[in-house]
């Protein structure tokens, strides 16, 4: 790494201290846990962490920050997965932790109002007796800032979307401290360039959110879930395809290859078939989802699907669900003391089998341990690569098979990432997937932050 | 030939187009099928870049639920198309031409992509850019590039194909487009509430949107709009109808709608439209089809605005500027869009339009259909706030440093 740090001035300190008082921390062992998410990244911390109350004191921070030109790094929960986090620079983390009030809820126009530190599921808690939800739902109980700015997305997606569907406007401080605002509870934005979604996937390089309004749903009337097994990954993948070509507007349809599968049993004591295994759940009326059922079942029939295992009752579905949720530690069981080096690339769906299969081939020539999973109606799949991270031969290893399917997933005119993000992990893949239009992004992230100050060295180098 | 008129036929020309454009500093309209060149500010520009002559359909796997496709292909073209494949566009655009003062028909992808256009079924399927999947295009600095690809989740970098929707051409020249297709449903049908305030209507749009049966799209149309109504039921109605429309397999549809009719009983009287009268209303509805009646000397010629809040709030300020200003209204996207049409002024009467819009909770008030003095005079979209409108100005800046393309256009 060529990245200069220079240590935090006095003054700067000073100022900080002033505003938040014991709320600024310069110790080691804060400093540390801010510079780690949860990937397999070195962890780089920042020179301090401010845990910020409101706006007017993200203002306060980024204002002194930039005065000096200090990198300063928005920090939610810390689940991101390419190394979002890391301080390159050093500089000052703003944790929006303390910033978690859900500060409107509008049933009547399903949308409501929240701080950056809620967590997706303290906000499905606080909506529990307001018959209404928030879908997205990535592995981690991350924060909703965290998600705004990694366009986070899970399980839900295929009926829902992601958090570029369901956000709808963002207040921002943005590089010198103003602080804007990207549209009202309009659902429409007419006016200018659409700057919400400019944040949104922008990986805190823009700007620091401050307030978010997103879409909530109400909660389905019926809610069916189902795990079905296939004899191979073929036949479950061209079943989850014929259901998205049919449109069934099917809530989650999630695929665990057998290796997953056999980590899934072990870790949460399960005994499902050791095959390549879809978990389904569908969503609606009570007649809309006994139609979509009955479609679905046919065509997993059709390509060998069989075993149904249906739940109904919340508890049930909660245990499955937690299984798939839990898959990545799951994972890390099938071989003590490796850490998770997750990946993941997006293909039209027509090749998703085709992806996957070749991809399985080099799992097998790498000799290491890689169970797959995907959130198979958007092309979309991960790999969990457990590596040694003390063995910089399991790592090579780890890296060159990440570049094949990378690489594999581009040739199909797919994407090197369609969930995890950019971070540290992916940036070298961009100029191969975007090719000019990096200089253009670079033009982008110029113009609102024209010292590099926000999270910088993330997504495009300047 | 026109020597001011530059008409490419392939990316490349658009290519040399742009990089002379951007050496010179010459400024360009670009337009493609030209229904909506009235639609945002008049543009001041020297030359003009047609891109019609991009156009047809590079790729389009049915399997695949994508089409690929230049920009200059007829909207016409299009939905044939995908209708062959029993697919649609699931932004429904509408066909605005009528509104604008030009033929029905003469849209083009690119048009309604650059236009961000939604239809109807906005509140559950989104709007054109929820459904550009990537593109390729040459920026104002005259240079070509692609985002975004043929998938529907892409988390590498700045969301570039977001901020294209939307833009008016002001950003870049597209070249080419991967859009999202989705299957047709089996069957659409309607379920209509009758005599309902407007008050009562937003709470039965509220009310339906929010309950389980998938209702993807909700309007309240006042008495006076619904009697123009092609649709006999409608038109018959003699009062206000408030429209919730549910699309899928036939008995999912039919249960659906029994369950959505017990719901609304408390509101008044309700009754059900079937597919062929259910396409009619929307289609209506969706090209604005109430303000654009009559022909020739007694054609509609009153300014017309759309105005962008939150649900709850639209039949409200709908009503009331349609009482301040002698005018007429009907609401959309189960009331987060109000349509509204007032005699002509050269003002617009966009101060107190934009007033009402502010005390109802904000959002966004777009003058649809003026002359185009009165839409050089008064600001067709909604006035931003400094901060934001600065941002807005550094990622122009980022794209079309020089300011060459479609001047003026998004101005306020």
């Amino acid at each position: 790494m060529t990245a200069e740090r220079a240590p935090l001035g006095d003054d700067l300190i000073a100022e900080l201290s002033g505003l938040l008082g014991d709320r600024l921390s310069l110790s080691a062992a804060v400093r540390e846990q801010h510079g780690r998410d949860e990937s397999y990244h070195h962890p780089q911390p920042p020179d301090a962490v401010a845990f910020v109350e409101s706006t007017d004191e993200v203002v306060a921070v980024v204002k002194a920050c930039a005065a000096r030109r200090v990198p300063v790094i928005p920090f939610g929960t810390g689940t991101s997965l390419e190394g979002h986090v890391a301080a390159v620079r050093g500089g000052v983390c703003i944790d929006v932790t303390r910033m978690d009030k859900v500060l409107a809820v509008n049933a009547e126009d399903l949308d409501v109002v929240v701080q950056p530190g809620v967590t997706r599921k303290a906000l499905n808690e606080h909506l529990r007796d307001t018959g209404l939800f928030f879908p997205v739902d990535p592995g981690a109980n991350a924060s909703l800032g965290g998600m705004v700015a990694t366009r986070a997305s899970g399980t839900n997606a295929v009926r829902y979307g992601t958090m570029a569907d369901v956000v709808l406007s963002l207040e921002v401080v943005v590089a010198d401290g103003r602080v804007i605002r990207t549209a009202r509870r309009a659902r429409k934005s007419a006016a200018g360039y659409d700057l919400t979604h400019l944040f949104v996937g922008s990986e805190g390089t823009l700007g620091v959110v401050t307030e978010i309004t997103l879409k909530v749903f109400g909660i389905p009337e019926a809610i069916l879930a189902a795990v079905v097994s296939f004899p191979d990954l073929d036949g479950a993948v061209n079943a989850v395809i014929e259901t998205i070509q049919l449109g069934v507007p099917i809530a989650r349809i999630e695929l665990l290859d057998e290796v997953q599968m056999d980590a899934c049993n072990r870790y949460s004591g399960l005994d499902y078939p050791v095959q390549p295994t879809l978990f389904l759940e569908f969503h609606g009326s009570e007649a809309g989802v006994k139609e979509q059922v009955a479609t679905v079942e046919a065509l997993c029939e059709g390509h060998g699907g069989g075993h149904f295992q249906w739940s109904t009752r919340p508890e049930d579905r909660t245990k499955l669900w937690q299984a798939r949720h839990d898959a990545a530690y799951a994972a890390m069981g099938l071989q003590p003391g490796t850490k998770p080096m997750a990946t993941d690339v997006c293909v039209p769906i027509s090749r998703l089998a085709e992806c996957i299969l070749e991809t399985k081939k080099d799992i097998v020539a790498s000799g290491l341990i890689a169970p797959i999973v995907g959130h198979v109606g958007d092309g979309n799949f991960h790999l969990v690569l457990l590596v040694d991270p003390d063995d910089p031969d399991d790592i090579a290893r780890a890296h060159a098979l990440n570049d094949r399917m990378v690489m594999r997933a581009l040739a199909m005119e797919g994407t090197c990432t369609g969930e995890h993000g950019v971070g540290l992990g992916k940036m070298d893949f961009l100029t191969a997937e975007h090719g000019e239009a990096l200089g253009l992004m670079r033009a982008i992230k110029r113009a609102l932050d024209p010292d590099d100050i926000m999270n910088p060295g993330k997504i495009v180098r300047v | 030939m026109d020597s001011t008129r530059f008409n490419p036929g392939n990316a490349e020309q658009v290519l040399a187009v742009l990089q002379w454009a951007a050496g010179e500093g010459a400024t360009l309209e670009l337009v493609g099928g030209g229904a909506k060149r009235a639609w945002g500010r008049p543009v001041q520009a020297e030359y003009t870049l047609d891109l019609a002559g991009l156009s047809g359909i590079n790729l389009y796997e049915p399997a695949e639920l994508v089409m690929t496709l230049k920009p200059g292909t007829p909207m016409a073209e299009v939905q044939a198309t995908l209708a062959a494949q029993r697919q649609r566009l699931a932004f429904d655009p509408p066909d605005l031409g009528p509104l604008l003062g030009v033929d029905a028909g003469g849209g083009t992808i690119g048009g309604a992509v650059l236009t961000n256009l939604a239809g109807p079924g906005r509140p559950r399927q989104g709007a054109a850019r929820d459904h550009l999947l990537g593109f390729k295009g040459v920026s104002g600095r005259g240079e070509a590039f692609k985002s975004g690809g043929r998938v529907v989740k892409n988390v590498t970098g700045f969301d570039l194909s977001k901020l294209m929707a939307g833009s008016f051409g002001t950003l870049a020249a597209l070249t080419e487009l991967s859009l999202r297709v989705l299957p047709i449903p089996e069957k659409t049908r309607t379920v209509l509430l009758f005599g309902a305030p407007a008050a009562d209507g937003a709470r039965a749009m509220a009310a339906a949107l929010g309950s389980p049966h998938d209702v993807d799209a909700a309007a309240f149309l006042p008495a006076g709009v619904a009697a123009r109504s092609a649709v006999d039921y409608v038109s018959g109605a003699g009062e206000s109808v408030t429209a919730l429309r549910v699309e899928g397999p036939g008995p999912s549809v039919a249960a659906r709608c029994a369950a959505l009719r017990g719901l609304l009983a408390s509101f008044g009287a309700v009754e059900e439209l079937h597919t062929a009268r259910s396409e009619t209303l929307w289609r209506e509805l969706r090209d604005v089809a109430p303000f654009t009646g009559g022909d020739g000397e007694f054609a509609d010629r009153r300014q017309v605005w759309r105005l962008s809040t939150a649900p709850s709030a639209g039949p409200a300020l709908g009503q009331e500027l349609a009482e301040d200003f002698d005018g007429e209204w009907y609401a959309d996207w189960g009331g987060g869009l109000v349509w509204l049409a007032i005699p002509p002024r050269d003002d617009a009467a966009h101060h107190p339009v934009r007033a009402a819009l502010a005390e109802a909770g904000g959002g966004h008030a777009t003058l649809m259909r003026a002359d185009a003095p009165v839409r050089a005079a008064v600001p067709v979209f909604q006035p931003q706030a400094p901060a934001l409108a600065a941002l807005g100005q550094r990622v122009k800046a980022g794209f079309d440093p020089k300011g060459i393309l479609n001047p003026g256009r998004m101005d306020t």
